[in-house]
Parts: C-alpha cells; sequence; structure tokens
C-alpha cells in the first residue's frame, strides 16, 4: 500500500512539473510579417523573416542574452562557451545532452538526440556548391579543409558529407572541434548566427524534394502550417528541453525589470502557438493591430503620427488601452557610396577628395531625418552604428552637413560654377554625378532631396534609377558611380561594417571599389585582436577617420523602431541581432 | 464547325510562339541577373557564377530558348528560383483565392452591369439616366487605391463589417467572410465603365428598326428589351467579357496585397519582384494561352447567340 501511495505521489509530481513547464498551447500571439517569407532550410534562405522563423526552429552552438546590451554572446546548446586555443585557431565545443529535435516522421517515431555530427553536416552543406547558399561568405576561406572539398565538389558535381573536413571534426557523440585556417576571434558570432542552426541529416535527405518546407529542428517552435506568403504557424516543439527564463537586467533599465519581474524563473516557451501573418500593406497591418487582431506591431512610417506625439511619445488613445511602446535603435546604417574607380569621384588625389567630401557635406541629412524617416532615424556618426561593438558615442562624422564649407572647398579646388550654376571639372570639362536609384516612392523622395542638396552646392546630378539587382551587378563591377544603400549587423561587432571598406572585398562587400593601403593594414591588424581589446576599439575609431578623410561614403542614418505592444504581452524587449522575441515572451488573457 | 476550330487552335501556335520569343527577350533584356540578388549580401563572381549556372542562365541564348518550349510542351517550369517551390504547386495553391474573388466578382458584375445598363437605356435621356452616367463618370475617375483604402478602413475598420485582412482555410468562409469586401469593391470599380459600355451596346440596338418593328407588332417592352434587344446587344458584351476573362489568371494584385489574399496577382509582383522567371514565364504562358483560347470560345459564342453568324 504504502509503495502504491509513493509510486501515485510521484506521478502527481510528474504530471505538476509537466503541466508547469509545457508552453500553453491557449496561448497564441499574432504578429504580421510585412514582406513574405521565401522558406526555412537555414542553408537557402537569407531573407530577416524566413530567418527570424527559423530562430525559433533551429538551434545554434551560440546565441546572445536576451537582455545584455551591447549584445552579449551566450551559450545555447553549447554547454559552456567554446574553449579556445592555437591562439585563437582552435574552438573545441561541448553540447549539452539530451537536446532532441521536434518530433518527425524522417525519424521512424524515434527520439532523436541532437549531436555534434549534426552541426558538422549542417556546416558542410554551406559548403555544398549546389545549395548556393547567401551566408557561404560567413565560412569559406575560414575552416581548414572546408574550401578544399567545395572545389572537389565543383570537379566531381557532388559534396561529398562522408568525407573527414580536418578543421570540422566530432571528436565524440558531444564534442565538436573546430580548426580555423587563421587566428579569428569573429568566429563565435559565426557559431551564434541563426543560419547555422543545427538540421538532422535524415530530414533533409528525407525532404531533399524541397527543404524548404520541412524544417525540423531542436529549437522551442515547430512549424505547424505553412500556407507560403500568406500565413505561418508554429507552435511549442513538444521535444524541448527545460529551459528556464533568466536572464539579467541592465543596471538602471525599468523596462528590463518589468521584463524580469514578469518572466523570472517561467519556463521557455511560455507561448503555446505563434500565428505570422502575412500582411505587406501598411494600412492593413495598421487596422489589424487597431483592431486589436495583432498583438505586436512595428509601427509603419506611414502612421507615424498617428501613433506619437512630437515628442515620440505614445499618443492618449494608445496609452488608454494601455498599449506600450519600445523604441530601438536598429544596428543599421545607411550611406551613400562613391566609386573609386569612377574617373570623375574616383582615386585619391586631393581635388577628388574634396569633391566626395563636400557631395557629403552638401546633403541635406537633416531632412531626410525630418521629412522622409518623419524623425524616426538618427544621424550616423560611424560607419558602426549604435548598439555594435566598436560604436563609439563621442566620435563625429567629419563631414557634417555644411553647404558653406562644401562650397567652399569646390571653390578652392578648382570646380567652377558655370553660367548655368552648375560646376565643371577643374580642366574646364563638364561635371555631371550619377546617381543610381530604384523605382519606389520612397527613392523619388530621397532622389528629390540629393537634388536639391547638390543643387545647392552647384553640383548636377542626374538619377539612374533601374532594378537592384542590375545596380548590384554594376557596382560589383565597379561601374556605379554613387549608389544609396544600407547594411544590416550579421552579428554585433563592427568589423562586420568595416569590412565594407577592405580594398580586397571588392566585387564581394566594398561596392564602393575603395582601397585604401592605411586603411587595409588597420583592418587587417584589427582581425588579430580580441573583439574586447582597447586596440581594437581604437583602429576602428582610426578607420572611421580614414574612410571619412578620404570621402568613402556619404552617411546618413540609423532607423529607429517603434514597437507596438498591447498590454497582455510580458517580456517583450526588441533584440539588435535576435528576432524571434517571442521565445522569450510570455502572454496574459486578452482583455 | 471542327475544321473551323482546329484550324484555329492550328494558328494558336504563331501567335504562341511570338508571345514565348516577346517574354524570352525582355525577360533577358530587362529582367536582371537573379545571381546577384540569390548570391545574398557578400558574395563573389565565382558564386555568382556557379548561381547562374545552376539556374542555366549562363547558357547561350537559344539553349535558354530551347528549355522555355520544352518547359511549355511538358508545362513543367521547373520551381522557383528564388522559394524552390515548383511552379505548378504556386499556379495551383494561388489560382483558388483568386479565383474565390474574381469568379462571383465578374459574374455579379455582368449581372448588375446588364441589368442597369438595359434599364437606363431604356429611360435614355431622362434624369435618372444623366444622374447614373453623371455617378458612373464621378466614379470612373476614381483610383481602385482609393475605394480599397476608404472601403477597408469605413466597411471593415470602423464599421467591423468585414475582417480588415485575412484568409482562412475553408472555402465557404473564404467566399462569405474574407472575400466579400474585396468583391464589393471590385463591383463598385467594375460596374461604372461596364454599365456606360453596356449603355451604348444597348442603345445601338434600341435605334434598329426590329425593336420599332416589334412595339408597332404590340411586343411587350419587357420581351423588346430583354430578348431582342439583349440578344442582339450580346455579341460585343460577350467580346468584352471574354477579353476580361484571361485576367482572372492574373488576380487584382491591389485588391490581395490589401487584403492579404494569397491569389496570383502577388504572386506575380513577388516574381518580379525576386527576377523569378519560372514563374514569370509559366503565368505569361498560361494567361496568353487562356487569351487566345477565351478568343476562340467568344467566336464559338457568338455562333451560339446568333445563328446568322458564320464561322470561316
Amino acid at each position: 500500500m504504502r509503495s502504491f501511495w509513493r509510486f501515485a505521489g510521484g506521478l502527481l509530481a510528474l504530471l505538476i512539473a509537466a503541466s508547469a513547464t509545457a508552453a500553453d498551447p491557449a496561448k497564441v500571439l499574432r504578429i504580421a510579417f510585412p514582406v513574405a517569407e521565401t522558406g526555412f532550410d537555414p542553408v537557402k534562405v537569407s531573407d530577416l523573416y524566413s530567418n527570424t522563423v527559423n530562430e525559433a526552429i533551429f538551434d545554434t552552438l551560440l546565441t546572445y542574452d536576451y537582455l545584455a546590451r551591447p549584445a552579449k554572446l551566450v551559450p545555447k546548446t553549447a554547454d559552456g562557451m567554446p574553449e579556445i586555443s592555437d591562439g585563437g585557431r582552435t574552438y573545441l565545443i561541448h553540447l549539452k545532452r539530451g537536446i532532441y529535435f521536434a518530433p518527425d516522421p524522417a525519424f521512424k517515431g524515434q527520439k532523436r538526440e541532437l549531436v555534434a555530427e549534426d552541426y558538422v553536416y549542417s556546416f558542410k552543406r554551406f559548403a555544398d556548391p549546389s545549395n548556393r547558399s547567401p551566408y557561404a561568405f560567413m565560412i569559406q576561406g575560414r575552416i581548414e579543409g572546408l574550401d578544399e572539398a567545395t572545389e572537389q565538389a565543383k570537379k566531381t558535381g557532388k559534396f561529398d558529407y562522408d568525407a573527414v573536413i580536418p578543421g570540422m571534426v566530432a571528436l565524440d557523440k558531444y564534442t565538436l572541434r573546430f580548426k580555423l585556417t587563421k587566428v579569428d576571434y569573429l568566429f563565435p558570432y559565426t557559431l551564434a548566427h541563426v543560419v547555422f542552426g543545427a538540421v538532422a541529416r535524415e530530414v533533409i535527405e528525407a525532404y531533399a524534394n524541397d527543404t524548404n518546407a520541412h524544417p525540423v529542428g531542436t529549437g522551442p517552435y515547430m512549424l505547424k502550417e505553412w500556407r507560403r506568403a500568406a500565413r505561418i504557424v508554429l507552435e511549442a516543439n513538444p521535444n524541448y528541453r527545460q529551459e528556464v527564463w533568466d536572464f539579467q537586467p541592465n543596471a538602471d533599465d525599468a523596462w528590463d525589470q518589468r521584463v524580469v519581474a514578469a518572466m523570472k524563473g517561467k519556463t521557455i516557451p511560455q507561448i503555446g502557438r505563434v500565428e505570422i501573418s502575412v500582411i505587406e500593406e501598411s494600412q492593413s497591418r495598421w487596422l489589424a493591430f487597431n483592431r486589436k487582431e495583432l498583438d505586436l506591431l512595428a509601427v509603419p512610417p506611414t502612421f507615424v503620427g498617428e501613433a506619437l506625439d512630437d515628442q515620440n511619445n505614445l499618443l492618449p488613445q494608445w496609452t488608454a488601452q494601455n498599449v506600450t511602446l519600445f523604441r530601438a535603435i536598429d544596428p543599421s546604417v545607411g550611406y551613400s557610396f562613391f566609386n573609386f574607380r569612377d574617373p570623375i569621384l574616383g582615386g585619391f588625389t586631393k581635388e577628388k577628395i574634396a569633391l566626395r567630401r563636400a557631395i557629403s557635406m552638401g546633403y541635406e541629412l537633416g531632412q531626410e531625418i525630418a521629412v522622409i524617416a518623419k524623425h524616426q532615424e538618427v544621424q550616423a556618426q560611424m560607419p558602426i552604428p549604435y548598439g555594435v561593438v566598436g560604436y563609439d558615442p563621442n566620435y563625429r562624422d567629419v563631414n557634417q552637413y555644411d553647404p558653406a564649407l562644401a562650397n567652399k572647398l569646390l571653390d578652392y579646388y578648382g570646380y567652377k560654377r558655370g553660367a548655368d550654376g552648375y560646376r565643371t571639372l577643374p580642366d574646364g570639362k563638364p561635371m555631371v554625378i550619377h546617381m543610381a536609384t530604384g523605382t519606389a516612392a520612397i527613392d523619388r523622395e530621397y532622389s528629390e532631396l540629393w537634388k536639391r542638396s547638390m543643387d545647392a552646392i552647384g553640383v548636377r546630378m542626374i538619377f539612374d534609377p533601374g532594378k537592384f539587382a542590375d545596380h548590384l551587378k554594376a557596382a560589383k563591377a565597379c561601374q556605379l558611380m554613387m549608389w544609396q544603400a544600407a547594411w544590416t549587423a550579421d552579428y554585433p561587432d563592427g568589423d562586420n561594417f568595416m569590412q565594407l571598406f577592405y580594398g580586397p572585398n571588392t566585387g564581394e562587400s566594398n561596392n564602393g571599389c575603395y582601397e585604401s593601403k592605411a586603411f587595409d593594414a588597420m583592418y587587417e591588424r584589427s582581425l588579430t585582436l580580441s573583439p574586447d581589446s582597447v586596440e581594437r576599439q581604437q583602429l576602428f575609431i582610426d578607420m572611421t577617420r580614414q574612410v571619412q578623410v578620404d570621402g568613402a561614403w556619404s552617411l546618413h542614418a540609423s532607423p529607429i523602431r517603434n514597437q507596438l505592444i498591447r498590454p497582455w504581452v510580458l517580456g517583450y524587449k526588441k533584440h539588435p541581432i535576435l528576432n524571434a522575441d517571442w521565445v522569450y515572451m510570455d502572454l496574459e488573457p486578452r482583455s | 464547325m471542327s475544321a473551323y476550330i482546329i484550324r484555329r487552335l492550328w494558328q494558336m501556335l504563331p501567335t504562341m510562339l511570338g508571345v514565348v520569343l516577346l517574354v524570352f527577350f525582355i525577360f533577358n533584356w530587362v529582367g536582371g541577373d537573379p545571381a546577384y540578388v540569390l548570391a545574398g549580401k557578400i558574395s563573389n563572381q565565382e558564386q555568382i557564377d556557379n548561381i547562374r549556372r545552376q539556374l542555366g542562365v549562363d547558357q547561350p541564348y537559344w539553349v535558354q530558348l530551347g528549355i522555355f518550349l520544352k518547359q511549355i510542351v511538358t508545362a513543367d517550369f521547373g520551381a522557383s528560383w528564388s522559394t524552390n517551390e515548383r511552379v505548378s504547386h504556386i499556379l495551383l495553391t494561388r489560382l483558388g483565392p483568386s479565383l474565390t474573388v474574381l469568379v462571383p466578382l465578374t459574374i455579379l458584375a455582368t449581372l448588375i452591369s446588364i441589368g442597369l445598363a438595359l434599364a437606363v437605356a431604356y429611360v435614355r435621356g431622362s434624369f435618372t439616366d444623366r444622374m447614373v452616367m453623371i455617378v458612373c463618370t464621378v466614379g470612373l475617375s476614381i483610383s481602385i487605391l482609393v475605394y480599397i483604402i476608404v472601403f477597408q478602413y469605413v466597411f471593415a475598420y470602423k464599421l467591423g463589417w468585414f475582417p480588415v485582412q485575412g484568409w482562412g482555410d475553408s472555402f465557404i468562409q473564404n467566399l462569405f467572410v474574407y472575400a466579400s469586401l474585396p468583391i464589393l469593391i471590385g463591383l463598385v470599380v467594375s460596374i461604372a465603365p461596364n454599365l456606360r459600355l453596356y449603355r451604348t451596346f444597348f442603345l445601338d440596338e434600341i435605334n434598329q428598326d426590329y425593336v420599332r418593328t416589334a412595339r408597332a407588332k404590340g411586343v411587350s417592352e419587357n420581351r423588346i428589351m430583354w430578348i431582342h434587344v439583349l440578344r442582339n446587344a450580346s455579341i460585343p458584351i460577350i467580346t468584352f467579357l471574354m477579353a476580361e476573362l484571361p485576367g482572372l489568371l492574373l488576380g487584382s494584385f491591389l485588391i490581395e496585397r490589401f487584403f492579404s489574399i494569397p491569389g496570383i496577382g502577388r504572386e506575380v509582383i513577388l516574381a518580379v519582384e525576386r527576377s523569378d522567371f519560372p514563374v514569370i514565364k509559366a503565368i505569361t504562358v498560361y494567361v496568353a494561352f487562356a487569351t487566345i483560347a477565351t478568343n476562340l470560345l467568344a467566336d464559338l459564342t457568338y455562333k451560339a447567340v446568333d445563328p446568322r453568324v458564320q464561322l470561316k
């Protein structure tokens, strides 16, 4: 009899524990994507929204602390941070045990544990040319033997997944060793990047014809329903490990305190179901949020005036509904690059540098922020945006808006004004600056602002509208004179932005074809230093100064995200790199 | 009749070939190189070349054209370059939502327009006729975008009569809940031009001698209008309707976008934005085929409606 009661007590305890840990299926979060996703095979997709979903489905070895700012790496499936040896070339990683993939027919009814070989396989997929991965650049040339495997696959037409790659070995079931081709302190960021989440080989092989439609990972959610470009439904992964919400608030941050008070000690995830609708039109998203059909909304720029007052505070109609606002600067920077191989704009002679800097000083950035962005941008002072390692809040761009100085510079270097008010080149030949642009309404707004700004300093600017792919092709061939672009952090380190100026990256990511020996030397030095090194921080500032003195970019702004949050949503905080915030959130009953 | 149909089908070949050549060369000239987009944020020439090789866009034009022709013959356009989804699956799954809106819309718009046009043609020159024409002219002058924005705001958001946006899994729910407002907007937009056009067709017939003769013989006005006039005016109406039918395959981009309807119109725009040639090729070819087929159908319908029509 005693044993019966012991058994019954144990069973009851198990039931209570199970109910405390399981995500509640009744908690349904409804959100919207403004752009359609493309699929959910981590190796094949590169768009933000597909990767947002993947972040909830697949587990990377490392991730970021939900609350820490600036973003801080923490282990995810790794049992502790990597052990780095060999002067930064070898990374040894131990996996946590007892992590299981979400159930799938490919596992034939068995519970499938995550092992080190899954990561080896997942990384190999990026080197397989047949996958044509948009993120192959993150491992190319970095892991010993991987490029050779790619070359072999090109010759044979098939990637050999069974071949051993010396730089990427599963030492045992739970131990993984990466050997890099050179010292690389940024490699942990690769390990935390969403695309490097673990997939199971048998799943990929079972659904080889459409891997985009069958994402199976070890993350907190699994794909329940997918109506392409319309609706994505995620449900909590029943095999998800016991993970407790235990993040530390930033000191003196009231928002963090509220988040911690609401979430601390809860199991992850709390929300049982996430319904994502693809709603492309901003009016439709806005009205859906107004009708309480969405729980969270990034305020579309056209509706900022209906959400915020002049001081960017929530309007009373929202506070009356207990809606809260979270404002965050995105780790992104807008800029216009100059082509350093262009006969009019390019080169390092003084008059060319003066021309580029004058154009930068002549651009009315304040008008962009006030009129086009409706004050939902902050001026970028460095190519490295706020919240990213290397950003210095005290640094100021040397090419601030100053049309008077821009005119003086151009006068001084012989860019004389003609009868029509436009300047000529110092040799008297006509000077026309061609700016590549898109065909959307917002592109026309930018073009008008550029035209007005350049007219004020006598620079004739002509706009060449075209398709993104065509402009990109021309830029990579160093054939675009100027083009406005933006770069969003792949990882929260200044390197991700500084590599855009690195000479050898011309034709890859250095679309301005800027090649400065001084800059390249500093950049190469920065690669050998630890991310928390003081010297590296100073190098970022020196590199910034160099590109600004050379006039490599006309630096614009970083966007501000205004997130409206219904009162029943708990634990929201926008992370600069992570996007599937709902993994760490909870819901109360709707009112 | 069968000889005529066979001849017309045979004549479709050069037309289709013209469409194929036009689509192929337009896309290759202005479509942009998809490899640069698919290669991602950071890519080198080798990766781009690898993608171009896999997509087949590095092949000589005549080889690519040959592949295109083979795809048409086998009705297999492969997979989308950006999502890897089979093109056939894209068409099958997106066509349903578009047709759920556009088929009832076309039927209702046609019936209502014909009824109203007959009525105003009958009272031509009256105050009612003038007022209807003024309303139609005003209605015609307003962009569909305005109707969508205003109707979505007023009827869906403010009054709550319809959902703001969305699409479900059940056909009945989609038709009567989610498609109702899009259909209403479509009706408002299409009835005005249809009514004006059909009115002119009916007025042309009302002034014919056979109408006067029928009246002289004492035939009722209802019979004159609904039987004699409608039948004789039906040929231009059929021509107009048949010309509109292939548009069903394209969906209504703006309506689908604002109401988040996962139809073919949105898919076309997505494909163009992503330089997704397989999807664009398939849709263009099917629309061209549908256009030619409905032209043939229109000719056959003329014969059915008016036995005096000779098919040669």
